[in-house]
């Protein structure tokens, strides 16, 4: 099982070059049952991330193109009256399926963009009076532009709040660069993929990561960063509850990656700047710069 | 940056603003404390409905009227209860003025002035804890207001954790600070207000009247041991004219003056008195005092005064000696002490004579009068009848019952009846023993009057025929007086010893004494105290002074500067403990790193630094993982890592 997830980071690692950290991040958020949202400028492979976590994970999926124009209905599904039956019938929209890839997230309204964020939070979609359930397991990769970037719609703080992590990826070093040039167009290595694990098998690691043990000590320095951010003037707000429960879900992830059966400090501190980034500032996409100084004050023992 | 105050804040500022004004209430004119309490209700409801609160024009309507009210109660906004009053209303008329962070201030600001304020009419040890709790409700309103989540338990603790911090440094300037002396407030207004006491003038109820009261008077501190009971009497005013019902002191420019200087002998009691504030200048020696610093005098009656504010505590270091003898007495002295109103009647001669016998001696004279007193019905009472007329032939051969005063006047009446000079004395007489802080405390209820006669070739010499009737009155130091009052005893002898005292009685004398030291060393550090202990640390100028200010208060704050920026080392997880000996051995070896790197990422910069040590290094932090982050770890993983730690050699 341990073997199929290092396959897996390992073939990840071979479309997406140089950014094994990335890659071990996201991998470790969809451990953690949580959403992903990953941010940058265009170009430097948000959407090849995304499609080959897809593929590598072998869940149904969808990708959603987000628009300007694109509405709640193109996202959930809509009713439709049916002239054969003499009856109204409920389309479902391309939120339907295990993993959504929602591409481009905040170049839409915010009106199709609550639509696809009370999706996540709920995991049900509720169209006219009718609740229908979502798929299990059930993901969403969002991809967004820097929030300065013209024809945007900044997410909203309470929305960045549903997921888990935001990753940046940034410009890949040198050699990487020579190699992507020098190599096969990435689409077609994806294409070529095979998936590494089945939906059952994520749902049996999904819960042998949750089971990874947090020592007192561990729960200390955690609620120390919490106490820490809600204190420290550098923050507007602190870091939520949820925030601490995403942070030690990632953690434990992260720790089961590396295949340690008790959290260590070391991946609190390493998902610290993708889970508390985006929560403590949103408008800033240096989530590195924006913990440092919880990392450098907060006393580990 | 000026937005409203949170509801939160207001309900907090209001809440201490509240406890502040509460002691005011007890002595700023009702008005004044009326109206404060008027605004303050205002600003409670208008935390709820803010449309409630007046207008500029509404608000310069209320100050016109609260500064008339204050002015109308005093007159004018000098003195320390016009000016606490002008604060009081100040402070209520800004709670209806908050547009912003700066009006807060402003109502913080103030309202630590009114509290100090507080101290200029109690200087109690609990008005102080009282008013220090009252500034931790105030700082905690300034950490709310400045705080981005406010709550209330934090901000009060860390409220309590700055005054606690700040408490050393104001002791230290407290001590050495130069104190400022003028103008003494209390002589700002004068005020005598109905202090109970003794006075110059001896009613037949006045001594009843005080023996309800517990008042402190004064306090005594013997160096040695105490006198005994019988010769426990504190001498005050001694009064020699008597116009039937009433005595008086001899006005002070008419007083005889005694010829000779008393001479005393045997041995004296050394003693230190601290009396409480009183209307009167009077100070109460133990009889008779030989030996007492210069602030103080002897008058002709041998009554100590002193020419300090008597509205003030005082502390006197004072001499007694009980075996004295005041020598001669002059013709004037004679004649005053002689005085009757008008001619004694019959009967009193008759009693006289009876008395008399055949000897023409005074001392037989004087045994007898107190046989008289023992033998016949009289009886001890507190609440005698009134006697309108003739007061002393109705005591004697009617009414036989009445208290100190009574017997006194009676016994010093006959005596000048038969040509024998003779006075009245009041004072008190007794105190009770305090276990706890040593002294003797001595009460309004103790108040006395007992008798002087003049004896060729002895003086001036205490009689107290009150001891002939109650003598559980004078040898013991129960509060006969009290308690016949309140009918619980009569004159079976009390029994009350140390083994039966109560906890409460232990508890108010432990009491006692903490306010005893609290006066001592607190409240009677004045300018005197202060330059008698600068010179014992060597400080005699002004310089020397600052440098020692300077000096106290800056290595005050450094040690708490110490405290507070220091790393956290309160855990006492032997683990940990461990750990950290391992941390500073490697920061020996000249690995650097911070507090928030783990044992891992530890080990990995150890490793670079000492590859010599990589083995060593692993191995401690894998068994530091185990013991602090793995389930399961067994004690012996303990000894392990200390094993491991004490013999990594850097």
């Amino acid at each position: 099982m341990d073997v199929a997830l290092d396959r897996l980071i390992a073939a990840a690692n071979q479309i997406i070059l140089g950014k094994e950290r990335q890659i071990q991040l996201a991998v470790c958020c969809l451990l953690a049952k949580g959403h992903l949202l990953i941010e940058d400028i265009p170009g430097v492979g948000k959407t090849t991330l995304s499609h080959t976590l897809a593929r590598l994970f072998g869940m149904e999926y969808q990708r959603i193109q987000f628009t300007s124009d694109i509405l709640p209905a193109d996202i959930v599904g809509s009713t439709v009256f049916d002239t054969h039956k003499q009856q109204f019938k409920f389309h479902p929209g391309p939120i339907f399926k295990q993993m959504i890839l929602a591409d481009e997230i905040n170049r839409a309204t915010p009106k199709a963009q609550s639509a696809l964020l009370e999706a996540m939070e709920e995991r049900q979609v509720t169209v006219e009076g009718q609740t229908y359930a979502l798929p299990q397991p059930f993901f969403v990769i969002a991809t967004q532009n820097p929030t300065n970037q013209i024809g945007t719609f900044p997410l909203p703080e309470s929305q960045v709040d549903r997921f888990l992590m935001r990753i940046e990826l940034g410009y890949p070093s040198r050699q990487a660069e020579r190699e992507l040039l020098a190599g096969q167009p990435r689409h077609l290595l994806i294409n070529a993929l095979a998936e590494a694990l089945s939906p059952a098998q994520l749902v049996e690691l999904q819960q042998a990561a949750a089971s990874v043990y947090a020592s007192p000590a561990l729960l200390d320095y955690l609620q120390a960063i919490l106490a820490y951010t809600r204190q420290s003037p550098d923050f507007v707000n602190g870091l939520s509850p949820r925030a601490g429960l995403g942070l030690l879900a990632a953690a434990k992830a992260w720790a089961f990656i590396d295949k340690r059966q008790a959290v260590l400090p070391e991946d609190l501190q390493a998902v610290l700047p993708a889970v508390a980034g985006h929560r403590l500032n949103a408008g800033s996409s240096d989530s590195v710069g924006i913990v440092a100084p919880i990392l450098a004050q907060v006393s580990v023992h | 940056m000026n937005a409203l105050p949170s509801s939160r804040l207001l309900w907090f500022m209001s809440g201490s603003i509240g406890l502040i004004a509460l002691p005011h209430a007890w002595h700023v004119p009702p008005l004044l404390i009326g109206f404060f309490g008027l605004m303050w209700l205002w600003r409670l409801l208008a935390i709820a409905r803010p449309a409630w609160l007046p207008n500029r024009w509404g608000l310069f309507a209320l100050t016109l009227a609260g500064i008339g009210l204050a002015f109308s109660q005093h007159r004018g906004v000098f003195g320390r209860d016009a000016g606490t009053g002008l604060f009081v209303v100040a402070l209520g008329l800004k709670l209806l003025e908050i547009r912003g962070k700066r009006d807060v201030y402003v109502i913080v600001y103030l309202a630590f002035v009114v509290a100090a304020t507080q101290f200029l009419y109690e200087e109690s040890i609990l008005m102080a804890l009282y008013i220090l709790l009252v500034c931790t409700v105030l700082l905690a309103t300034l950490v709310t207001q400045n705080s981005v989540s406010p709550q209330t338990v934090p901000a009060l603790k860390t409220a309590a954790t700055l005054i606690v911090q700040a408490l050393p440094i104001a002791m230290v300037l407290f001590v050495l600070f130069p104190r400022l002396e003028a103008p003494r407030w209390s002589w700002l207004d004068a005020d005598n207000q109905a202090k109970s006491g003794l006075s110059d003038t001896l009613e037949p109820g006045s001594i009843a009247e005080l023996s309800l009261s517990a008042e402190l008077v004064f306090r005594v501190k013997f160096d040695g041991d105490l006198p005994p009971p019988a010769q426990r009497y504190w001498r005050g005013p001694v009064y020699s004219l008597f116009d039937g019902s009433a005595w008086k002191a001899a006005p002070a420019l008419f007083r005889a003056a005694n010829p000779d200087q008393p001479a005393f002998g045997g041995r004296a009691y050394d003693y230190t008195l601290m009396m409480e504030p009183q209307k009167q200048n009077w100070v109460f020696a133990l009889e008779l005092p030989s030996a007492f610093p210069a602030g103080l005098r002897r008058n002709e009656l041998y009554q100590l005064t002193t020419n300090k504010n008597p509205g003030d505590r005082a502390e006197y270091r004072i001499s007694s000696t009980p075996a004295y003898n005041t020598g001669g007495i002059s013709p004037a002295e004679r004649r005053e002490n002689l005085q009757l109103p008008g001619k004694p009647s019959e009967r009193i001669r008759n009693l006289i004579a009876q008395l008399r016998g055949t000897e023409a001696s005074p001392e037989v004279l004087i045994a007898n009068l107190l046989q008289h007193f023992h033998r016949e019905n009289f009886r001890y009472t507190l609440n005698p009848e009134p006697m309108p007329e003739r007061q002393v032939e109705t005591f004697l051969f009617e009414r036989r019952a009445g208290f100190c005063s009574h017997y006194a006047t009676a016994f010093v009446y006959l005596l000048r009846a038969a040509e024998i000079p003779a006075r009245v004395v009041g004072g008190y007489q007794g105190g009770r023993f305090n276990t706890v802080g040593g002294f003797l405390e001595v009460r309004q209820a103790d108040a006395h009057a007992w008798a002087e006669v003049w004896l060729d070739g002895k003086g001036w010499v205490r009689f107290d025929p009150t001891a002939a009737i109650a003598p559980e009155r004078i040898e013991q130091s129960v509060n006969v007086d009290l308690q016949i009052a309140s009918g619980a005893a009569n004159f079976s002898p009390i029994q009350l010893d140390a083994k039966t005292l109560t906890w409460l009685q232990r508890g108010r004398q432990l009491w006692q004494n903490v306010d005893y030291q609290w006066q001592r060393w607190v409240i009677n550090y004045d300018t005197d105290n202060q330059k008698a202990l600068l010179q014992s640390l060597g400080i005699d100028d002004f310089v020397k002074l600052g440098y020692w200010l300077l000096l106290s208060v800056g290595g005050l704050s450094g040690l708490l500067a110490w405290r507070l920026l220091r790393p956290n080392r309160r855990r006492r997880d032997p683990v940990l403990l461990t750990y950290r000996q391992f941390c500073d051995k490697l920061r020996k070896a000249g690995v650097d790193f911070g507090p928030g790197d783990g044992p891992q990422t530890l080990a990995q910069r150890a490793k670079t630094v000492r590859p010599d040590l990589a083995d060593a290094i692993d191995r401690i932090a894998a068994v530091f993982i185990r013991l602090r982050y793995e389930p399961g770890a067994e004690t012996g993983d303990l000894r392990t890592l200390k094993t491991l730690v004490r013999g990594l050699r850097v």
